[in-house]
């Protein structure tokens, strides 16, 4: 019995350690975000805000978080309505050929953001001659999100009553009669879910913002110029902003899917 | 039952909105952009042709960099798919309803942040990061040590520290699979530990594995950020390519380094598998 002692003792050790490595360094980002030392080590010296204060005082900071929140909402809002629809079209088709469907949507999450930011970056420029900007990072964007929300929606799907929504039909119910007062109200947590989730990784996203966006910020790219430019802890501000923004939507997200859906 | 459940034209329509976006911002630029990779630049300027130069210029050129590349982020791969592999298997079998906290805080950190991660690395790593301070600190060295960031441990630390909770869900889904009978049973008959896991858990959950494998190592080659953060001199192929975008402007070379480096990694994915499947073999 000691022998099995020992061993869920060092699983438990295993998993702590993990989950320590997981957590600390963004924990140190949000600590040293309202550390009063210029310098990003240990001890902490005190509390402050003046690294917020610094970070609004920039002048190029509230164009950036303009350009997230609308890039973020449309991508948002496009993805979940597009996913959606894909998922429920999906979901109703024989097991393999659904699973191939979706395998195949879900190419842009396997492919290096690189690749597709720069493939998107010579069609854009070159082949459509369109000019850069939100727009385009806004479609830039779409093609990565899509396949979470498609993926977030059909799992959900696999375990729904299709028969609560063909009674509805065989009652007389249009389609879309049966979608919005049979399918929808059912489905409706696991679609915040998707569509918070859809937030977080178009806040977060970089690699194709990057390529896409011409000029102009969005809080990531913003990141990127102050890493190369600055090391005071105005970064570990926006940083933790950016944390805030999507384990706030994260968290949400697995609350709404874990005791609603 | 006035319509069958399976698939009619009409309910495949509503795939059609996400097919056009997969389509129009997918393929149609992956296929423009490897077209690009067959053209001449001259004088800074872009000219349809049809050459194989820039494939033999990434080959003569970066075929260095390029195994370089294959063995970080192969290293990363498999570091990430193990340290994955052992956590979920944790999750799922040994740390019974403390398993769930864990699974939580795997998926919270999941959307924490990529270059929010990266300069966290940076902060801790860097010469005047928390590492080298406290080393200093405790009098344990007496000038930072310069390794630590610009190496490549750096950029196998943060790589892996971001790629894990994304390695660990797809082996969770496919541990969940594997049914507690199965692996009583087993043991009933008189299989130990390891045979349990060598002849049950790791051939159910091989599909789980490569897929962990198969993105950390396509997430890991395409990078450019980490190395530029943390890596220093220790640049791998995404670094050369996002170069000839952002200072070079060759972009058909730039296009061929993309090419060739998404047709090795595949090479080296398929035959992961390969290898995987069989030893693996029940």
């Amino acid at each position: 019995m000691t022998g099995l002692r020992l061993s869920h003792a060092l699983w438990a050790i295993f998993a702590i350690a993990v989950s320590f490595y997981l957590v600390a360094p963004l924990a140190l980002v949000i600590l040293f975000s309202f550390n009063s030392s210029a310098l990003t080590s240990l001890p902490l010296t005190g509390l402050t805000f003046d690294w917020y204060r610094r970070l609004m005082a920039l002048d190029y900071f509230w164009p950036a978080l303009q350009n997230s929140l609308t890039v973020a909402l449309a991508v948002g809002a496009l993805s979940v309505i597009i996913g959606t629809l894909a998922a429920l079209a999906v979901a109703r088709m024989p097991g393999r050929r659904a699973e191939r469907i979706i395998g195949a949507l879900s190419l842009p999450m396997m492919m290096p953001a690189l690749i597709i930011g720069i493939a998107l970056l010579s069609t854009f420029v070159r082949l459509l001659t369109i000019r850069l900007g939100i727009m385009t990072v806004i479609l830039g964007q779409l093609v990565v999100v899509q396949p979470f929300v498609i993926a977030i929606v059909y799992a959900r799907l696999q375990t729904f009553d299709w028969a609560v929504v063909d009674s509805a039909r065989d009652l007389g119910a249009s389609p879309l009669a049966a979608f919005f007062t049979v399918t929808l109200p059912i489905v409706q947590p696991t679609i915040v879910g998707a569509t918070l989730i859809a937030l977080a990784i178009s806040l977060d996203d970089f690699v194709i913002t990057f390529f896409t966006i011409g000029s102009g910020n969005t809080l990531p790219t913003m990141v990127w110029g102050l890493v190369r430019t600055s090391l005071d802890p105005t970064i570990n501000a926006l940083a933790t902003l950016l944390i805030a923004f999507s384990i706030g939507s994260t968290v949400i997200a697995l609350w709404l899917s874990r005791y609603r859906g | 039952m006035f319509r069958s459940s399976s698939a009619t034209p009409q309910s495949s329509l509503p795939l059609m909105p996400a097919v056009v976006v997969f389509a129009g911002l997918f393929v149609l630029p992956l296929v423009y952009f490897f077209v690009i990779s067959f053209w001449s630049v001259r004088a800074r300027i872009m000219r349809p042709a049809f050459s194989l130069a820039n494939y033999a210029e990434t080959l003569n050129e970066y075929g260095g960099v390029l195994s370089y590349t294959a063995l970080t982020a192969g290293a990363v791969a498999v570091l990430t798919t193990i340290v994955a592999f052992a956590f979920a298997y944790a999750i799922r079998f040994r740390l019974g309803r403390f398993g769930n906290a864990f699974l939580l805080i795997t998926l919270t950190t999941l959307f924490g942040g990529y270059l929010v991660k990266i300069y966290a690395w940076k902060s801790i790593l860097g010469t005047e990061g928390v590492l080298n301070r406290a080393l200093l600190g405790a009098g344990l060295i007496n000038e930072p040590l310069g390794a630590l960031l610009y190496s490549t441990q750096g950029v196998v630390i943060t790589l892996t520290y971001f790629l894990l909770p994304f390695a660990v869900l797809p082996i969770y889904g496919s541990l969940r699979a594997v049914s507690d009978v199965t692996l009583e049973a087993a043991r009933d008959v008189g299989a130990g530990p390891f045979k349990v896991l060598r002849d049950i858990v790791l051939p159910q959950c091989r599909g789980g594995l490569m897929t962990a494998f198969t993105l950390s190592f396509l997430i890991s080659v395409g990078d450019y950020v980490t190395p530029r953060f943390v890596g220093g001199g220790a640049a791998l192929m995404g670094t050369f390519i996002e170069n000839q975008f952002s200072i070079g402007f060759n972009w058909p070379l730039g296009s061929a380094m993309a090419f060739t480096t998404v047709a090795v990694t595949l090479g080296i994915v398929l035959a992961v598998d390969r290898l995987l499947k069989m030893a693996l073999r029940p």
